[in-house]
């Protein structure tokens, strides 16, 4: 975990980067500690990259400066740029940019020859690096006869070979299939631990990021929409667009009623009168209230719960079998609420159960700052289940 | 970046000065011997008024040969991407040979083939009975034909590329909804390769527009003019009119640089977008029986574009009198003998040899820097950089080269009528084929690459040497090869700027023809053919062997 009295590696202040008239990135502030795993999270085209290549070097930004562990990298009011080459970092690519040239291990070796290190210490870290990535027994393959997942492991080793402080990841598992995906997930978080170095993710998976980071960031349209650990984005998405983003949630919008309030729980007023519990988190409602449930959140009971605050009977429209998980379609105060649960207990379409929400995890969102610019409407009355980020 | 900036002034100077100068001369109306010109106006212009012939003649002559390549083109390409023809591949390699063939080869070859008189065929037309001459290779359509023969290969290309980048999908689709494989052809195929043609009939229409062998060759004789062997016979005249010249060229490089820039602009904003980059193998329609008449088709492209011409020169080169009835006394090896013991020959075949060489050499290094810069880099000029090396692409070589012969007569360094001339030149000349070939090579790399190579610490010469070069190695190669050759038989440039002492060989071959035997004619051209091919065929091994050596 990142210890906040740790120093920071990495500074990114006031960042824009613009293309023509077109503010890709920006202004974003943020900073990586040592050690930590930061991801960048967020749809296509939000500025991920964009920022990240910033951050290596490879774009030179509008405004704003960088640092890494103090040293001014970029400061576009001091004109300082300095190039990626002397950054000290690392990066592995999208598209893995494997030399298609040279042999595996002419690949990995590339970081050290540059800076000039002896044959018998290249020989015993490009090793070390490939044993790593379990590819100890292809250095001397060529680089183009590798299949997708060794390529990826190979961009792996040769950025993690010549030591750096920071690496720096670009989507590195999107090329691969699922399946692949869930491993190497698993593998680069272990290896990270293992280097302990600080890294920078940039992904749109949002799986990808709860397993690979400490902390989150999740951009849209070139701004920073929440930042923090990832159970917490997970948990507590401040706005509609991160919790539409950080998977599937129930959103219900009505009016405050704070003569309802108790027990540190704030109360909305639905339609049909339904009054949900909930927490505000210290958050300022925009001007059409709105909380997120979690579809996995809600609970459907056979009979009547105990508790007497967020219980409500409602009638299961539809029922559909997700494999893992089964969705079920209840209505609730004229409009749809959508629950997952566990296959087994699914009750039938047409029956009656009672729906009950912890109000813990019921959380207040606050005014999402593109849609009240873009005057956009309330939430319809249908369910906004957003679900998991498909690209 | 200094050296950057160096070379990208170098590169304005070498394309925008001769222009310049080339304005200048058609501009001027002030006495003749004059420089700078004391009077600035339009009358060369409207001088050329009384020159309406050339202007119809260049337009008939065009059109007809744009016609007659694209008609070439699209046939084979659809045929050679879209049918099952048989020995498909061999045959689209064969389709590049016709522009390896030149021009002015083929013009020497078809004059013996067609011309009204002596040509082979009218004499076997008239021996079988037949009245007058069957096909007149002299006229404006026999000229149009042999111009047509040898860029329908490079119609051919650009269709093909078009046809081939479709996807198959969209065929499907419409063929899915109920309508047959015709319909779909004429519906959805021709709509969507239309805007390609389109672009092809204009690239393939400019630069005819600049062509100059063909008409040289076989119109001349007949004072059968067009704008560029007009201009040709306006500066070698005497007294020659150069100011009248330069208005031509300037009229004709209007045209050309409206025409180009036509074709950039349907090129570039393709809304097309079905059209996509993806990789596919279009699907083959099954032509039953009637795929050996493609077949047939594609092969007498071929045969009539490289075979016939070349064959014909072979017989003729070894003959006293070509013209005549095949016999045996009529053989001779005379015409090789008199060709190599020529000293001009000679001198000129080794100069054109290492002209190739060093323009090559110096161009791929050139090109290749600029395509660089243009593609990779963020100097913030690279714009108008793109602009200035495509330039000469819009200049018919001919007209470049008045305006270089202008510029360098009144440069401080006596270098007209040297060899370094021709280098400058050929340099100038063939940036457009060397960029556009190493950008293509540039464009399939990915990006990140050079920059992974830049995010592990390399510097910019490590990553040159280390990453850059060897992966652009093959795309220089084959740039080395186009320049090499495209040097070697350049005509247009090399005939106004070679002087006494600085010889090269088509222009010697150009001027046999109109001074010698066009049996020693042929016999020149296809000694230029042999060497140029065993000079390709030695690269190739030295380089494949380079890279054995060095994998
Ligand atoms: N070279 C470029 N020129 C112009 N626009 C660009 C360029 N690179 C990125 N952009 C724009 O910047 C925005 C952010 O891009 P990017 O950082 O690649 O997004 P992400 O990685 O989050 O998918 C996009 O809208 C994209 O169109
Ligand atoms: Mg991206």
């Amino acid at each position: 975990m990142a210890d906040s009295d740790r120093a920071p590696e990495i500074e990114v202040e006031d960042l824009v980067i613009r293309y023509g008239a077109v503010a890709a990135v920006g202004p974003v502030n943020f900073s990586v500690t040592q050690g930590e795993q930061l991801t960048l999270l967020g749809p296509s085209g939000c500025g991920k990259t964009t920022t990240l290549r910033a951050i290596a070097g490879l774009e030179r930004p509008t405004a704003g400066a960088i640092r890494i562990r103090g040293d001014t990298v970029f400061d576009a009011s001091r004109r300082i740029n300095m190039p990626a080459e002397r950054r000290g970092l690392s990066m592995v690519f999208q598209s893995y940019a494997i030399w298609p040239h040279m042999t595996v291990f002419e690949n990995v070796a590339y970081g050290l020859r540059v800076r000039n290190a002896s044959a018998a210490e290249i020989d015993e870290k490009v090793r070390h690096a490939l044993d790593l990535v379990k590819m100890g027994a292809y250095a001397s393959r060529n680089a183009s006869q590798l299949s997708g997942g060794q390529q990826q492991r190979v961009a792996v080793a040769r950025a993690c070979a010549f030591s750096p402080k920071v690496l720096l990841f670009d989507e590195p598992l999107s090329n691969l299939d699922a399946k692949l995906r869930a491993q190497m997930r698993i593998e680069l978080r272990e290896l990270q631990h293992r280097l302990g170095v600080t890294s920078v993710y940039v992904t749109h998976d949002l799986e990808e990021a709860l397993a690979m980071s400490d902390r989150i960031i999740v951009m849209r349209g070139g701004h920073i929409e929440q930042a923090g650990p990832a159970a917490d984005i997970y948990n507590y998405p401040r706005t509609a667009f991160v919790a539409d983003f950080v998977g599937s949630a129930n959103l219900i919008s009505g009016r405050l009623r704070a003569d309802l309030a108790r027990d540190g729980l704030i109360a909305l007023e639905a339609d049909a009168g339904r009054i949900l519990y909930g927490e505000a988190r210290g958050r300022e409602a925009g001007p059409t209230p709105t909380m997120s449930v979690r579809t996995v959140h809600l609970q459907l009971n056979a009979t009547q719960p105990a508790a007497s605050i967020n219980v409500w009977p409602v009638r299961v429209r539809r029922t559909v079998f997700l494999g893992d998980l089964t969705q079920v379609h209840v209505e609730w105060g004229g409009r749809e609420l959508v629950v997952r649960q566990t296959a087994s207990t699914a009750p039938a379409e047409g029956s009656t159960a009672y729906l009950s929400i912890d109000p813990a995890r019921c959380v207040l969102l606050e005014a999402d700052a593109a849609t009240e610019a873009e005057q956009a409407p309330p939430p319809p009355t249908p369910p906004i289940v957003a679900d998991l980020p498909i690209e | 970046m200094v050296a950057m900036t160096m070379v990208i002034v170098v590169v304005a100077i070498f394309v925008l000065y001769p222009v310049f100068y080339l304005l200048q001369a058609a501009f001027d109306v002030g006495p003749a011997e004059v420089r700078p010109p004391a009077a600035y106006g339009f009358d060369n212009f409207s001088a050329l008024g009384k020159y309406w012939e050339i202007m119809l003649n260049t337009l008939v002559v065009t059109f007809a040969a744009t016609i007659m390549a694209l008609t070439f083109g699209f046939l084979t390409a659809w045929i050679l991407t879209r049918t099952n023809v048989p020995f498909q591949r061999t045959l689209e390699q064969l389709m590049a040979v016709p522009y390896y063939v030149t021009p002015l080869l083929g013009a020497l070859a078809w004059n013996f083939l067609g011309a009204p008189e002596s040509g082979f065929i009218n004499q076997v037309w008239r021996a079988g009975g037949g009245q007058g001459a069957l096909i007149d290779i002299t006229s404006a359509v026999g000229i149009a034909w042999v111009m047509a023969l040898f860029e329908g290969s490079v119609a051919f290309v650009m269709i093909g590329a078009v046809m081939k980048s479709m996807d198959p999908a969209l065929e499907e689709a419409s063929q899915m909804s109920g309508a047959g494989r015709w319909r779909a052809m004429l519906r959805i195929t021709l709509p969507l390769v239309a805007p390609g043609v389109l672009g092809a009939a204009i690239f393939v229409f400019a630069e005819m527009l600049g062509s100059f062998s063909a008409a040289l060759v076989l119109g001349t004789p007949a004072r059968f003019y067009v704008i560029t062997t007009a201009i040709y016979q306006f500066v070698s005249q005497y007294p020659p009119r150069l100011p009248l010249a330069a208005a031509l060229g300037v009229s004709l490089f209007a045209v050309m640089f409206g025409m180009l820039y036509l074709y950039r602009r349907i090129t570039a904003n393709r809304s097309f977008v079905t059209i996509s980059g993806k990789a596919f193998r279009p699907r083959a329609i099954d032509m039953g029986w009637l795929r050996w008449v493609l077949f047939a088709v594609c092969a007498g492209y071929v045969f009539l574009s490289v075979l016939l011409p070349i064959a014909t020169l072979v017989f003729a080169s070894f003959q006293k009198l070509a013209v005549a009835w095949p016999a045996a006394d009529n053989f001779t090896l005379d015409n090789y003998r008199t060709a190599l013991s020529l000293n001009a020959v000679r001198s000129a075949l080794s100069n054109s040899l290492f002209l190739g060489l060093l323009t090559a050499t110096i161009g791929v290094v050139l090109t290749g820097l600029l395509a660089w810069i243009i593609q990779r880099s963020r100097l913030p000029g690279r714009g108008v950089l793109e602009y200035i090396v495509m330039f000469p692409q819009a200049v018919p070589r001919l007209v470049f080269a008045f305006g270089m012969m202008w510029a360098w007569l009144a440069f401080p360094i006596p270098i007209y009528g040297t060899f370094w001339i021709l280098l400058i030149a050929y340099l100038t000349v063939f940036l457009p084929l060397g960029v556009r070939t190493i950008s293509g090579v540039i464009m399939q790399l990915d990006k990140s690459l050079e920059e992974c190579g830049q995010v592990c610490g390399a510097s910019w010469s490590f990553r040159v040497r280390t990453i850059v070069a060897p992966l652009l190695w093959p795309g220089i190669l084959a740039a080395w090869l186009l320049i090499f050759v495209a040097s070697v038989r350049e005509l247009g440039a090399s005939i106004l700027l070679m002087g006494p002492d600085s010889k090269v060989m088509t222009p010697a071959i150009a001027e046999a023809f109109f001074s010698t035997s066009s049996e020693l004619t042929a016999a020149m051209a296809l000694i230029q053919t042999v060497v140029v091919a065993a000079a390709m065929v030695v690269f190739t091994l030295m380089t494949r062997r380079a890279a054995v050596h060095g994998a």
